[in-house]
């Protein structure tokens, strides 16, 4: 009896949770794994999918120099940007850690951008602001660097790309924030009083202490970042120029999805982004142990 | 009690999955004899705008039809079409690109329009090599909405600034780069560049070849010596600052006001006749148009539909559908709201009713293409399946050519390895 109203206990449990298992199955689960059977076919959308076996992986690691351009790309925008973009978060936290007159409308002017982050409005904005006429270019001219062709030169479309991405800092900057606050004051005056200079404050107590926090944005941020799409679809206007300098991977995956109809190529490449994100991801936990340091575990 | 709850959950999951897929159901015709049709386009807000009017104006003349529309850009358009082409759930009529006619019909996704011809649709006052534009195959897939045709657009007050007094007579391409040193020795750019794709078929028809072979299977050229003197000729042409460097023509691409011939830096561009009245819209000062290099532009040259409409061969209500073509065809009073946006109209007649209603800009539209109509070839096929990713192909090797990264001899090879290991599908 105890057994059987604990099983319709659960059963209600499950019916009012069933919008998120449906949800889950139907857009998540289910999808995944027709997209793996779709990454040994050919599939155009238009006929039935045919079955090829691993001619797509083998095309992909062998015979296709696009690809292997997207995955350069891709990795310099995420070893460079996303760097970038955490050291810049922390420095904007410190700053405004330290309590300063407007402190609070600053926090929500820098965390403006990651709100609209990624999305069409900004990118179009930013593709403005490059452009021949653009703020930036004016700027570069009248300091005499002369016009940069943003949108024209591989190198620099990347560049812009990245600057992109390291304006979008304010979700890393919030946690950085918060990490700060956590930290006791009495131990930087106890430093203090040692004689430490503010250099040796940031090396010897906020590093360390902030550590677990760096790893948990390193890692959201780099999956983040190998995932993105939509400033280089924007800013290319979806063809990943100047000389696929800013294909990125997710990019080369739309088009060869959605413009050239391989979907069973795409879901190839679908696959292995999820495994590369995956072997970084437990690179990073790996190392962590060297470098990461827990305060409950009494300094290892 | 716990069957009952199963039976609940299990219900509830039914609704959920059905609900996805029951709707969108399309052309209906219900008992009181209303129709309900659903057509698709792409286009800007303008065409937006008066396509809506269009269909206003049908579903005044016909009040028993009720017309469901879907529009959105050309990208988007085919991201949605291409889903529910896999559904079978197309719109029953769907405006319909060059490029990607050939798939959908090949894959058994439009009603050959043969049968309505003559019937539903009139076309009667349609010239021959226009109307013939949409068969593929030997069945008519697609019945153009307007027709488009090559040429050069610029700007003759420029031009004389140059020091040319007008562009020569039966040009070539010879006099063509001549004309380009000139005009890059005043610092202007002739042109600003080409569509890779368009003009190097363009180049092969006049020699009597096309860029795919009938079939689709490969490329319909077997020399490429053929690539390496067209693109050789356009990288000189950037060489000597007769067109704009890739990084400078990357930099304005797709925007107008930006272009080098609004901008007074450029004389003209060598594109499509309809592009015309935008490109003279932002210019705000007079342009002309020009014909195509030669020798042989009869050969090269060809009517090209700017769009085709189609009818699926999913919808339940294909007559009505064809009507509604009929109506974009052959009305003088929708065709004075088009006013020529989709290509100068089909119909002989309809040109002729609607010219006192165009502005000065599409009336030398309408001029150009009746001057050119006559020396026109029949135009190749429509592009095979795969075209897309070979018309990628040959802008990525194009663009590594004009970056001077590659020799006219490797992007030529380059483009042919990649072109038929896409085309090798169709076999």
């Amino acid at each position: 009896m105890r057994q059987y109203s604990s099983l319709r206990r659960n059963l209600t449990g499950y019916a009012f949770i069933s919008p998120f298992i449906i949800g889950f199955l139907g857009f998540t689960l289910i999808p995944m794994f027709v997209s793996l059977y779709m990454s040994f076919t050919s599939y155009n959308l238009f006929t039935s999918p045919r079955w090829i076996g691993l001619d797509n992986y083998t095309k992909m690691f062998f015979d296709d120099p696009k690809y292997w351009n997207s995955v350069k790309v891709t990795f310099l925008y995420v070893f460079i940007g996303v760097p970038l973009r955490l050291i810049f978060a922390l420095f904007v936290a410190m700053i405004l850690n330290t309590g300063s007159r407007m402190v609070g409308t600053y926090r929500t002017l820098y965390y403006l951008p990651s709100i609209i982050g990624g999305s069409v409005a900004v990118s179009i904005m930013w593709r403005n602001l490059f452009s021949n006429e653009g703020v930036i270019n004016s700027a570069l001219t009248a300091i005499g660097i002369g016009p940069i062709s943003w949108f024209g030169d591989p190198n620099a479309s990347l560049v812009m790309l990245i600057s992109l991405s390291v304006w979008q800092f304010g979700s890393s900057m919030l946690i950085f924030l918060a990490g700060l606050k956590n930290i006791s004051p009495e131990m930087y005056e106890a430093a203090g009083v040692d004689g430490a200079n503010p250099i040796r404050k940031f090396f010897g107590i906020t590093l360390p202490l902030l550590s677990p926090i760096i790893l948990f944005n390193l890692i959201m941020q780099t999956i983040g970042a190998f995932m993105t799409f939509v400033p280089a679809y924007i800013i290319s206007k979806g063809e990943g120029g100047p000389m696929d300098g800013t294909m990125l991977y997710s990019l080369y995956l739309f088009r060869q999805a959605f413009m050239f109809n391989n979907m069973g190529y795409a879901s190839a490449m679908a696959w292995i982004m999820l495994i590369m994100i995956g072997i970084l991801t437990v690179a990073v936990f790996l190392t962590s142990k060297f470098w990461v340091f827990y305060e409950s575990e009494g300094g290892k | 009690m716990v069957k009952k709850a199963i039976f609940l959950v299990m219900a509830a999951l039914l609704v959920l999955t059905t609900a996805c897929s029951s709707s969108g159901g399309s052309g209906e015709t219900s008992g009181d004899g209303s129709v309900t049709l659903r057509i698709a386009w792409w286009g800007s807000d303008s065409r937006h705008e008066y396509t809506q009017k269009v269909i206003d104006l049908y579903k005044e003349k016909n009040p028993n039809v009720k017309i469901d529309v879907e529009y959105a850009s050309f990208d988007d358009y085919w991201k949605k079409l291409a889903p529910q082409a896999a559904a079978n759930q197309l719109p029953d009529i769907v405006q319909m690109d060059i490029s990607y006619i050939s798939q959908y019909a090949q894959n058994g996704q439009l009603e050959d329009l043969s049968p309505y011809l003559g019937n539903q649709i009139k076309v009667d006052d349609v010239s021959e090599n226009v109307i013939s534009t949409g068969i593929i195959n030997s069945k008519q897939y697609g019945v153009p909405a307007g027709v488009n045709v090559l040429g050069f657009q610029y700007d003759p007050a420029l031009l004389k600034k140059a020091g040319v007094d007008a562009i020569p007579e039966n040009m070539t391409w010879e006099s063509y780069e001549e004309l380009g040193k000139q005009t890059a020795a005043k610092g202007l750019f002739l042109d600003g560049g080409v569509a890779p794709d368009i003009f190097f078929h363009y180049f092969l028809r006049t020699k009597g070849l096309s860029l795919y072979n009938a079939e689709g299977t490969g490329l319909g050229y077997d020399d490429d010596k053929l690539f390496v003197e067209f693109f050789g000729l356009m990288r000189r042409m950037i060489e000597q600052g007769a067109a704009p460097s890739p990084d400078v023509a990357n930099q304005t691409k797709g925007i107008i006001e930006e272009s080098d011939l609004v901008k007074e830096k450029g004389i003209g561009v060598w594109q499509w006749s309809n592009q015309f009245v935008a490109l003279q819209q932002v210019a705000n000062r007079p342009l002309a148009f020009a014909p195509m290099p030669g020798p042989d532009m009869e050969k090269g040259l060809y009517m090209q539909p700017s769009m085709y409409w189609a009818v699926t061969s999913n919808s339940k209500v294909k007559e009505e559908a064809a009507k509604f073509i009929d109506f974009w065809v052959n009305d003088v009073e929708a065709n004075k709201l088009i006013k020529g946006e989709r290509g100068v109209p089909i119909s002989g007649k309809i040109k002729e009713a609607i010219a006192p209603e165009l502005s000065d800009a599409t009336k030398q539209v309408f001029d150009f293409v009746a001057s050119m109509e006559p020396k026109a070839s029949p135009m190749s096929p429509p592009p095979p399946v795969g075209s897309p990713e070979v018309i990628a192909s040959l802008a990525d090797v194009v663009e590594e050519l004009n970056f001077g990264k590659v020799t006219p001899e490797q992007a030529a090879a380059t483009f042919r390895k990649n072109a038929e290991a896409v085309l090798a599908n169709n076999k």
